[in-house]
C-alpha cells in the first residue's frame, strides 16, 4: 500500500517537473502542504462527534443558560441573553474591534 | 435600478430596525440588523450616485454615530455600575426585566443591542464611502 502510494508521488513529480515545467520548489511545497493537511485529518478523526450528549461541551454552563437564561436576563432569545448579557464584555471587545479597525480605515484613506 | 432601490430601500430599512429592535425576541441583533441597515444606505449609494448616499447621511454624521454607538454601550456598562452592580450587568444593577417575550423587557439588553446596531450601520457605510472616495 504504502509502496504504491510512493509509487505514485514519484510518478506525479515527474510529470509535475518535465511535462509542465512546474519548479521543484512549487512541487515540494505542494508536498509540505499535503502532509499538514493529512496530519490535521487526523485532529479532525479525533473529534467528538457533532450534537453528542457525551461531548465536553455540554456541561453546567450551558445547562444554566439554558434552564436560568429566561429568568436572569429577560431575554427570549437565549443567544441574545449570552452574548449581550452573559458575555457582554466579549461583546464590547467586539465593538472596539470595529471602532479601531474603522478609524485605522479613516487614517488610511482619507482622501481630503 | 434607481426605481427599484427607490421602492425597496424603505423596507430594507424598517426590516434592520426589527431586526435591531426584537434581537432579545428573535434571531437576529444588533449586529446583523445594523448591516441591514447600512446596506440600504450602500445600495441608495451604489444606485444613484456618490453624492446622492452622503447626502443620505454626512460623514460627520457617521462618525458621530461611530462614536455614540460605543460611548453608549461604555456608558450602559457604567450606569450597572452607579447603580450598584458589575460592569455591564443587568438584573443586579437594577434594570427593569419586565414580562419576557414583550419588545421592551430584558432591560440593558435592548439598550446595548440599539447601541451596537447604530454602530454596526455606520461602520458600514463609513467603510464604503471611504473605500469608495479613496479611489478617486
Amino acid at each position: 500500500m504504502i509502496y504504491i502510494f510512493l509509487l505514485f508521488l514519484v510518478i506525479l513529480t515527474l510529470f509535475l517537473r518535465f511535462f509542465k515545467g512546474v519548479e521543484v520548489k512549487t512541487i515540494l511545497t505542494l508536498y509540505l502542504l499535503g502532509l499538514i493537511i493529512f496530519l490535521f485529518s487526523f485532529t479532525v478523526a479525533e473529534m467528538p462527534p457533532f450534537g453528542s450528549p457525551d461531548n465536553p461541551a455540554f456541561n453546567e454552563v450551558p445547562q444554566r443558560y439554558l434552564e436560568a437564561g429566561v429568568a436572569e436576563t429577560g431575554a427570549v432569545n437565549i443567544v441574545s441573553s449570552v452574548i449581550i448579557d452573559y458575555r457582554a464584555f466579549d461583546t464590547l471587545g467586539e465593538a472596539t474591534v470595529l471602532f479601531v479597525a474603522i478609524a485605522a480605515v479613516i487614517a488610511t484613506l482619507k482622501s481630503h | 435600478m434607481r426605481i427599484t432601490s427607490r421602492l425597496v430601500t424603505p423596507f430594507i430599512q424598517v426590516y434592520g430596525i426589527y431586526v435591531i429592535l426584537h434581537g432579545h425576541l428573535s434571531p437576529g441583533g444588533g449586529f446583523s440588523g445594523g448591516a441591514i441597515f447600512g446596506a440600504s444606505l450602500i445600495l441608495i449609494a451604489l444606485s444613484f450616485n456618490l453624492e446622492a448616499g452622503v447626502k443620505q447621511i454626512s460623514h460627520q454624521t457617521a462618525s458621530i454615530l461611530e462614536s455614540g454607538g460605543v460611548l453608549g454601550f461604555l456608558l450602559t456598562g457604567l450606569v450597572a455600575i452607579i447603580f450598584g452592580g458589575n460592569y455591564l450587568a443587568n438584573q443586579a444593577a437594577g434594570f427593569p426585566i419586565g414580562q419576557a417575550g414583550e419588545l421592551f423587557s430584558a432591560g440593558a439588553i435592548l439598550i446595548i443591542t440599539v447601541f451596537v446596531g447604530i454602530k454596526v450601520a455606520s461602520t458600514i457605510v463609513t467603510l464604503f464611502y471611504n473605500i469608495i472616495e479613496g479611489e478617486k
